[in-house]
């Protein structure tokens, strides 16, 4: 009986292997025909004219994007038209067996570059060939549709908040620096964390400035051999003058008036600058879905490895400040791009609006008045639970770039 | 109008010389009950090319470029496998037939039965999606004039013609010499299928070495001549033909056409004559070829 059977084994895997086929083909391989709904450009739309000895092409170059050559064969014999790549071997698309009188199109969806164009009267030959270029329109390799608006308009929103941020972080400073520098070290202390917060919310955008965050933000147990210490922890220590106990044995001596003010106008300065440089068309530029997702990431990994830990903020303790600040753009970051990821990963997207939730709950828990409570009156427990919420978070927050890239 | 009728003869040719081949074949084993089945597959095969290419062409999405040779190179390798199999399958049931083994015969029938359909399928579908692109692009011309459209119509009725004529032909000739002249062109067909698909899948960059020719007689032999069209249509032959396709062409026709006649001979001293069947008779009850893993596509 085996032998009987065995006839049937290929014929199935056949079917099997058909049926993957056809079942693959839609799926994988498919090519925009007309204007799908793209923003900025329509199809470009070409005609060409393939007689018995020429080929002439209604324009010889085309921007990047879907491209249509609509080919009539006004020969007597049958035709075909190719675009080959610019070494003229490797054919990028061909459209053959256009018969007298037909005319058929060759869609594509063409990348920025020089080709060659080339109609085959009488399917002989090299064919009549032509130059040809795709110039670069901008729209090429990115998603079209409602996608990339949607892309399009988290990053113009983002790269509008961060400069609100920027804004309100240099008024803040302004103040800050201007009640510290005038000795009134209550209205400074005040101010103090309420400032911060607006670096804290777009800290990955100052990090990305190499030189900015370092100057103006180091702690003094992270200060390398021969740094000098500059910034917002500075002037902390200053305000909240430690015991020796607090500070290694060490009597703390308080800054002189001069180095208040030296310190003071340097950190105005750094964030004037700050201020400057994301307010330029460059900075815009580099902000994009990649830069927010990975953003937001890099907020939490900022509360995990700094504020729970309560480490940023050892003199002051005003860290639970720090902590919401970097929910805070983390949160407005995720917001921007919650309708991508909705439609590319729903799951993703239920997710981290459920760790939101979470992590925002336990925050509100600690409200004291305006602010937050110090970091030193929390529990053991309570700082277990923020830690864990952090984490919580930071797990699928560190899918959301790859859930809006790919 | 000349050259669309070559186009639609060329594509309707080779599908409609399998077909009759096939038909013939189940009229010759007394199987006229599978018919239906093979016609079916015919069917499905036309309405799914017209429809693929309907909404290709005004859907809002069409295949690219290499998704379309891709599947049309996979198609042509899968049909060459299916046809391998035909072929020794004809061959052993032709000695079936002898032995009046009938039981053994219907066991490869109902083996069969899914294969004479996916057969038709695919001899019909492989082309069918580019015929069906070009036919609607005619029906799109048929506007400004129908003469497009009704030169691919003729081509491909005259193919059916053929096809028919290949059959009746072929219901004429003794089982014997049916099975070995059906199968040895099968054979052929199948070596131009295959040398085909690779093209296609080299034109997709699956495959090197599209640059690479082993030959070009496009200059004597026109591919849109009426004669380039036979040999297309009939045995697939490219004049512009690379070597990767020249030494797939010879590494399957070469073995298998060795294989083919060697089982045919094998079975023939059994009825033709009995003085020289001594040193072949041991080796008629092993099966010359080993139908299962031999034809396994």
């Amino acid at each position: 009986m085996s032998r009987t059977l065995g006839p049937v084994r290929p014929a199935r895997h056949t079917v099997a292997a058909l049926g993957a086929l056809v079942l693959l083909a839609p799926l994988a391989a498919c090519t925009s025909n007309e204007s799908a709904p793209s923003t900025e450009t329509d199809n470009a739309r070409l005609t060409v004219d393939s007689s018995a000895d020429a080929c002439s092409l209604s324009a010889s170059e085309a921007p990047s994007g879907n491209v249509v050559f609509s080919v009539t064969n006004t020969g007597d014999d049958v035709t075909e038209f190719y675009l080959l790549a610019e070494d003229g071997l490797r054919i990028v698309s061909e459209i053959e067996n256009i018969g007298p009188g037909l005319t058929r199109d060759l869609v594509l969806v063409a990348k920025p570059g020089s080709y060659i164009t080339a109609c085959k009267p009488g399917m002989v030959g090299d064919g009549i060939r032509s130059e040809f270029t795709v110039t670069d329109s901008g729209t090429d390799v990115a998603p079209t549709g409602e996608l990339a608006d949607q892309i399009e308009a988290a990053t113009t929103n983002y790269v509008a908040y961060v400069k609100d941020q920027s804004e309100q972080l240099l008024t803040g400073t302004e103040a800050f620096v201007a009640a510290y520098q005038s000795g009134d070290d209550e209205t400074a202390r005040e101010l103090y964390a309420s400032t911060r917060v607006h670096w804290e919310r777009i800290e990955p955008v100052a990090e990305s400035f190499g030189d900015l965050d370092p100057r103006m933000d180091l702690r003094q147990a992270d200060l390398e051999e021969g740094q000098e210490w500059t910034g917002w922890h500075l002037l902390e220590k200053d305000l909240w003058q430690p015991t020796p106990e607090a500070d290694g044995g060490a009597v703390y001596v308080p800054l002189t008036d001069a180095e208040r003010t030296q310190y003071a106008d340097q950190l105005l300065a750094d964030t004037q600058e700050l201020d400057d440089r994301v307010h330029t068309t460059e900075f815009a530029e580099l902000i994009d879905a990649a830069t927010i997702g990975n953003g937001a990431k890099s907020l939490l990994d900022e509360v995990a490895t700094g504020k729970v830990t309560g480490e940023e903020e050892i003199w002051s303790h005003t860290d639970l400040w720090d902590f919401q600040a970097n929910v805070d753009g983390a949160k407005v970051a995720y917001d921007g791009l919650r309708d991508v990821v909705l439609a590319q990963d729903a799951d993703l997207a239920g997710e981290l609006d459920a760790q939101f939730e979470t992590i925002q709950g336990l925050l509100d828990a600690q409200r004291d008045g305006d602010g937050f409570r110090l970091y030193t009156d929390l529990s053991t427990t309570e700082v277990r639970e923020l830690a864990d919420a952090v984490n919580a978070l930071g797990e699928p927050l560190s899918r959301l770039t790859a859930a809006v890239v790919l | 109008m000349l050259a669309n009728f070559l186009i639609g003869l060329r594509e309707g040719l080779e599908a409609a010389l399998v077909v009759g081949i096939l038909v013939a074949y189940l009229v010759k084993t007394q199987r006229r009950d599978l018919l239906p089945q093979l016609w079916a597959g015919v069917a499905t095969a036309v309405i799914v090319s017209l429809a693929f290419g309907a909404a290709l062409t005004f859907g809002p999405r069409g295949l690219t470029f290499e998704a379309q040779e891709a599947i049309g190179g996979t198609l042509s390798i899968v049909a060459v496998g299916l046809i391998t199999w035909m072929i020794f399958w004809m061959a052993r049931t032709a000695r079936h037939l002898k032995s009046n083994l009938h039981a053994r015969l219907d066991d490869a029938v109902v083996a069969g039965r899914w294969a004479v359909l996916l057969m038709a399928l695919l001899a019909v579908g492989r082309e069918g999606l580019e015929t069906a692109l070009f036919l609607w692009a005619g029906a799109q011309a048929t506007g400004a004039t129908t003469q497009p459209l009704l030169g691919a119509v003729l081509g491909l009725a005259l193919a059916v013609v053929l096809g028919w004529a290949m059959y009746k032909g072929a219901v004429r000739l003794d089982l014997r010499v049916f099975f070995a002249w059906t199968g040895a062109f099968l054979i052929i067909v199948a070596g131009g299928v295959l040398a085909y698909g690779i093209h296609d899948l080299q034109e997709a960059s699956i495959l090197p070495g599209l640059g690479a020719l082993a030959f070009d007689v496009s200059a004597q032999i026109p591919p849109t001549s009426w004669y380039a069209t036979l040999l297309k249509g009939v045995v697939n032959f490219t004049p512009v033909t690379t070597w990767l396709q020249a030494i797939a062409w010879v590494l399957y026709v070469v073995p298998v056409l060795f294989f083919f006649i060697r089982s045919v001979r094998s079975a023939r001293p059994r009825t033709v004559s009995s003085a020289g069947a001594a040193p072949a008779a041991p080796s008629s009850t092993v099966p010359a070829v080993d139908v299962t893993t031999g034809g396994t596509p």
